[in-house]
């Protein structure tokens, strides 16, 4: 059963294999450029560094995201184009009426399948995956920011779970609908949808996030102020940051000593003083309230998402193993 | 080898509320080459499938070679079976097809493989999808049998095939069957086929079994009685009406004796099978069922 699996995957594999080495090649010679700029511009700097470390990040930013939406499409892509066709192809040739009436049970012959195609897709992807962590390691370093969607998917664990589970959702979609191009289209489309449903919706609740109380005095050292002041929703901090943690609210109301809201005449009669505004501000006790999720958390949450995805695929393929064995003519 | 080959009871499959099956019982005694006939979308796919364990029945039971149809991979290798169309992988060579026989059937008869292939004269390195009708049913056949199973089952395997293809497969099964000695399940909508290589019967239309036996038995069972009309009022136990045609003068009945004596009746002759089994299909299509004395308005 090995045999045929393999001869039956020998070609998308082995030009699957080819994609994957030319991209792996790439980063090894990006990792390598990039530790050798991080050395120089960051490591070894002496004079304005601030612009060097903006140089250095402009500098790599766009490739390493690019071959993060690689390593994000590639699982959807491995699910439409190796997990659908895995058994809508039989189908629709009828080759499973040839190789269900070998002496091996329908459930040997999924389980097969299963594990060699879908452990070669989660080896590749994985190893890619792997290789970005790495490459990348010196600009996550720098940027700081693990939690950013698009880098928490594409770095670590997230990616091995991704590729298992698209593959199985395309078997198990192919299963379903027994035609391969709406097998395929199906896939990519809950797929995507099941990505930004990770991102967006399921992953800012893997833990209960933590709310903390910053004095104003605290708060460039604890986290940064991107920018405050007057804006469509009203006064308050648009942006908070904290060095390696996720942070969860995007508008931040400030609140004065006296438990009222720092409002927009407030921050005009700070202006008006001309004085430093920081110190207007903590004149007015004023503190605000952030929620995010730490920065130790990011491999608790990598094993989230991991398991998430692998629970995920297992109880797709109970589905599968359910019902290919009752026939699916 | 006292196992029937298979054994149905009241087997039915529905696709929603479409019977595709209804009710079939049969018996079917091991050492056969039976024969299935019966119009296209009588039942016969549905029927093979259920006894290869490619599909589960809706309502009934069925026993292949005295077990649950593809419950463990020994049942599958006792069981050979080549679906409609003779479906093989297009992208794989002939040889490659023979390395999946053996990797995946422990039973698996490497030199019959081989010398059937040679003696088709398939070329092992042809890619399948570049076999012509016959040369991929010879294909399916061969790893089918080459695992060495009790029984084959074949849907339709000659359908596709010109009349001399079909002749020469026919041949040749006919041939490797005594020299395995293995049961065979086949199906055909032509009648000639089932008469040239099969000695067991089932006539399936309608989605149920009309009839099912020897051939010697059914044919020599079957009788056509013409007498002038009015005559033929009463039929003796045992005999059962499977037709009946009333003209102004005569009345013409085909009957089924199944009494184990001859049918004593004056006038009663023999039929064909062609005759019995479009009979049955007929009668199948038949909103009525035939009446000694049609009554007319």
């Amino acid at each position: 059963m090995i045999w045929l699996t393999w001869r039956q995957m020998r070609a998308q594999t082995l030009w699957t294999a080819g994609l994957v080495a030319a991209v792996a090649a790439y980063l090894l010679y990006l990792g390598t450029d990039i530790r050798g700029a991080y050395r120089t511009d960051i490591t070894d700097c002496t004079a304005r560094c601030d612009d060097a470390a903006h140089a250095f990040g402009d500098q790599f930013g766009s490739s390493l995201l690019m071959i993060g939406l690689l390593l994000l499409a590639g699982p959807a892509l491995i699910g439409a184009f190796w997990g659908a066709p895995l058994i809508t192809r039989e189908l629709e040739n009828g080759t499973h009426r040839l190789v269900w009436n070998q002496s091996v049970t329908r459930k040997r012959w999924l389980a097969v399948k299963l594990v060699v195609v879908g452990g070669v897709a989660v080896l590749f992807t994985g190893v890619l995956s792997l290789l970005l962590t790495w490459a990348a390691s010196p600009y996550d370093k720098l940027i700081d920011s693990r939690f950013e969607p698009l880098t928490f998917a594409a770095r670590d664990l997230a990616p091995f779970g991704y590729a298992l589970l698209a593959f199985t959702l395309g078997l198990v979609v192919g299963v379903l609908a027994r035609k391969t191009l709406v097998a395929m289209a199906v896939t990519l489309l809950v797929f995507v949808a099941f990505q930004l449903l990770m991102a967006n919706v399921l992953r800012p609740h893997f833990a209960e996030p933590v709310t903390e109380t910053i004095a104003w005095a605290d708060a460039n050292t604890v986290g940064q102020i991107d920018s405050f002041g007057t804006g469509p929703q009203g006064t308050g901090i648009q942006e908070y940051d904290i060095s390696g943690a996720w942070v969860m609210s995007d508008y931040i109301v400030v609140h004065k000593g006296d438990g009222t809201e720092f409002t927009e005449t407030d921050l005009d009669a700070c202006d008006v003083q001309g004085d430093n505004p920081d110190d207007c501000m903590i004149a007015h006790d004023a503190t605000f309230d952030v929620t995010y999720q730490p920065a130790d958390r990011y491999w608790t949450f990598q094993r989230i998402e991991l398991a998430t995805a692998v629970g995920l695929a297992a109880l797709l393929a109970g589905i599968a193993f359910w019902r290919i064995p009752r026939g699916l003519n | 080898m006292n196992t029937p080959v298979l054994t149905a009871h009241a087997l039915t499959k529905r696709y929603g509320t479409h019977p595709a099956l209804t009710e079939a019982t049969l018996d079917i005694p091991a050492g056969r080459i039976v024969g299935l006939v019966g119009p296209n979308g009588a039942g016969k796919s549905t029927l093979l499938a259920l006894a290869a364990g490619l599909i589960r029945p809706t309502s009934g039971h069925i026993e292949v070679l005295g077990r649950k149809p593809a419950a463990d991979a020994e049942q599958l290798a006792r069981v050979g079976f080549v679906a409609q169309d003779t479906p093989v992988y297009a992208g794989l060579s002939v040889a490659d097809h023979l390395k999946l026989g053996e990797h995946l059937n422990p039973t698996w008869d490497k030199q019959f493989a081989a010398d059937r292939i040679k003696q088709i004269g398939l070329d092992p390195a042809k890619q399948a999808g570049r076999l012509s009708g016959g040369q991929r049913a010879q294909l399916a056949l061969t790893i089918a049998a080459a695992k060495r199973p009790e029984l084959l089952i074949f849907d339709e395997p000659v359908a596709a095939l010109d009349p001399l293809a079909r002749r020469a497969f026919l041949q040749n099964l006919m041939e490797f069957v005594a020299e395995i000695d293995v049961s065979v399940i086949l199906s055909s909508h032509l009648i000639s086929d089932v008469e040239r290589v099969c000695d067991h019967l089932i006539i399936l239309a309608e989605s149920r079994v009309q009839v099912a036996g020897e051939i010697d038995d059914l044919t020599a069972g079957h009788y056509r009685l013409v007498a002038p009309r009015g005559t033929l009022t009463d039929l003796p136990d045992g005999v059962d009406l499977i037709a009946a045609d009333h003209t102004d003068r005569q009345t013409t009945l085909i009957v089924h004796n199944t009494n184990p004596t001859p049918l004593a009746i004056s006038g009663a002759e023999p039929i064909g099978l062609e005759d019995m089994v479009l009979t049955y299909l007929h009668r199948a299509e038949g909103t009525t069922a035939p009446t000694l004395e049609e009554t007319r308005a």
